[in-house]
């Protein structure tokens, strides 16, 4: 069932090391597209959200930070975000 | 809507004959602009729209189209697998079609610049013909949830030529996920079959509490050899067969498994002969798919070369494929040659010495001169190679370490060791 919150950074480092079963220092920082398609999916499956992300907002998950920050924002503050 | 496409691709000065090279997303307008092409009677460049502008400039210097389609305004979110383009159609200094090929594609080249590949019309036909003898494949009526990249063969005749043929409805799911990928096939009741590659198995194998979907036939993947880990999870939860192909960009569908039987062997498709050379699986062709130049070493006397180690068993005929034989790995279903990568970081101004290998991911070891620094060699990159042949691992050594004949080291852990001490 979904965790609820909002992933912080070693739950996206996981989150993306699941894709492969990568230890979780083996992921790098960079975040390529096939893993911020897996990540968008399993965020969405243990969240139990839906992420309607705009390019700015995607073009900003780059990065696991970039990816956190932009999670906290479309996730926690759900009325700040349709005003987007 | 092709033939709204037709229009626009004559005035800019499209004939019968003439050549165009096509760059689009996923989308309705790619497979609008390619048919709309192709009824023009021109031979269509299919182009990654991954690529760099820097690829693309290489890539169209070479290959000299009339017509030139490229993504302008994406007007939908990125988390579309479709998405809604408005394309761009620009002429192009080119010449017409020099051969008669109706699809032109391009390859990771095992060695050296990448390969130009053309399909005939006849070669396209009989890749359909091939479809429709395989047991298992989607039958009229019935529906693909298609994943797998149209620009690549798989999803190209595998999924469009083919459904177009056998009046199969392809629809792509909304979005890249695994519950998108199983509303879609919900959508409808008629039977339907999802095609992609190995990840896209991963997507639905980690659904949590998928809805039991009758009208789910199979899965079915390409492009990679596909864990048994993943297969069983798969399997286990859906309980449908979890087909298997294997095929080339240079040929198409070459066997395949779909009801898993097999797994990991593959039965060759009617009208091809598999064999097994060296440890190296050859697969007859009549022609050199390679265009503009020949190379002997891949295609000689009806036989190509896939460049993957594999098995033909002789009492079955059955095919296991066990590998790769050059420098070539598979990203997510996608070709990325490692010497590429290669090559392409030692033109890097400042790159004293680089290697690449696959590590989990692709990681580069680089040596730097002044001024070159690991950022300058990842913008570099970024603009030389699409992104998924980047090195998603980029360590500065000092000194790479080299054999007592001076060449350069390759095994990774050598390699990781010197990275982690510092070296």
């Amino acid at each position: 069932m979904s965790q609820g919150g909002v992933p912080g950074r070693d739950d996206i480092v996981a989150m993306i090391a699941s894709l492969d079963g990568r230890s979780a220092q083996d992921v790098p920082d960079l975040i390529e597209s096939m893993e911020l398609a897996w990540l968008v999916h399993q965020v969405e499956q243990r969240y139990g959200v839906r992420l309607e992300l705009d390019s700015g907002q995607y073009g900003r998950m780059t990065t696991i930070s970039g990816a956190a920050d932009v999670l906290r924002e479309v996730i926690v503050m759900p009325d700040e975000h349709s005003r987007y | 809507m092709v033939v709204e496409r037709q229009t626009r691709l004559a005035a800019a000065g499209l004939r019968t004959g003439g050549s165009l090279a096509l760059r689009l997303p996923p989308s309705p307008a790619y497979i609008a602009n390619l048919l709309a092409g192709w009824r023009i009677g021109a031979q269509v460049i299919l182009l990654d729209h991954r690529l760099t502008a820097f690829e693309v400039d290489t890539a169209l210097q070479r290959l000299a189209p009339q017509v030139v389609v490229e993504p302008g305004r994406i007007t939908s979110s990125p988390l579309r697998v479709f998405a809604d383009v408005e394309e761009t159609v620009t002429p192009h200094p080119g010449r017409p079609a020099a051969t008669a090929h109706a699809v032109i594609q391009l390859s990771s080249g095992s060695t050296g610049p990448s390969k130009v590949i053309g399909r005939t019309v006849a070669d396209l036909v009989a890749e359909i013909d091939r479809y429709t003898r395989i047991d298992g494949v989607p039958l009229p009526g019935e529906r693909i949830v298609v994943l797998a990249s149209m620009v690549h063969v798989l999803g190209l005749v595998g999924a469009l030529l083919y459904g177009l043929h056998a009046r199969v409805q392809i629809r792509p799911p909304e979005r890249l996920t695994g519950d998108s990928v199983l509303e879609a096939v919900a959508a409808e009741p008629t039977p339907a079959t999802v095609l992609g590659v190995p990840f896209h198995i991963g997507l639905l194998a980690s659904v949590l509490d998928p809805p039991v979907l009758p009208q789910l036939k199979r899965m079915t993947t390409g492009g990679e050899l596909v864990p048994v880990a993943t297969a069983t999870a798969f399997v286990e939860k859906y309980r449908v067969p979890l087909g298997n192909m294997w095929g080339m960009t240079e040929v198409g569908v070459i066997a395949t498994d779909l009801f898993g039987e097999h797994r990991p062997a593959l039965a060759p498709a009617h009208g091809l002969t598999v064999v097994e050379r060296g440890g190296e699986l050859l697969v007859s062709r009549p022609e050199s798919p390679y265009v503009g130049s020949s190379d002997p070493d891949r295609w000689a006397d009806g036989w190509l070369r896939t460049r993957d180690a594999g098995e033909v068993d002789q009492d079955t005929g059955l095919v296991t494929i066990k590998g790769r034989l050059d420098s070539q790995v598979s990203v997510g279903g996608l070709k990325v040659d490692l010497t590429e990568v290669e090559a392409t970081l030692g033109e890097l101004p400042g790159v004293v010495a680089a290697v690449v290998l696959h590590d989990d991911v692709i990681t580069a070891y680089v040596q730097l001169d002044r001024p070159a620094t690991a950022t300058t060699v990842q913008a570099g990159l970024t603009e030389r190679l699409a992104a998924y042949k980047r090195p998603r691992r980029l360590r500065v050594l000092d000194a790479m370490p080299r054999t007592t004949t001076g060449k350069l080291v390759r095994d990774r852990s050598v390699l990781r060791e010197a990275a982690s001490a510092g070296r």
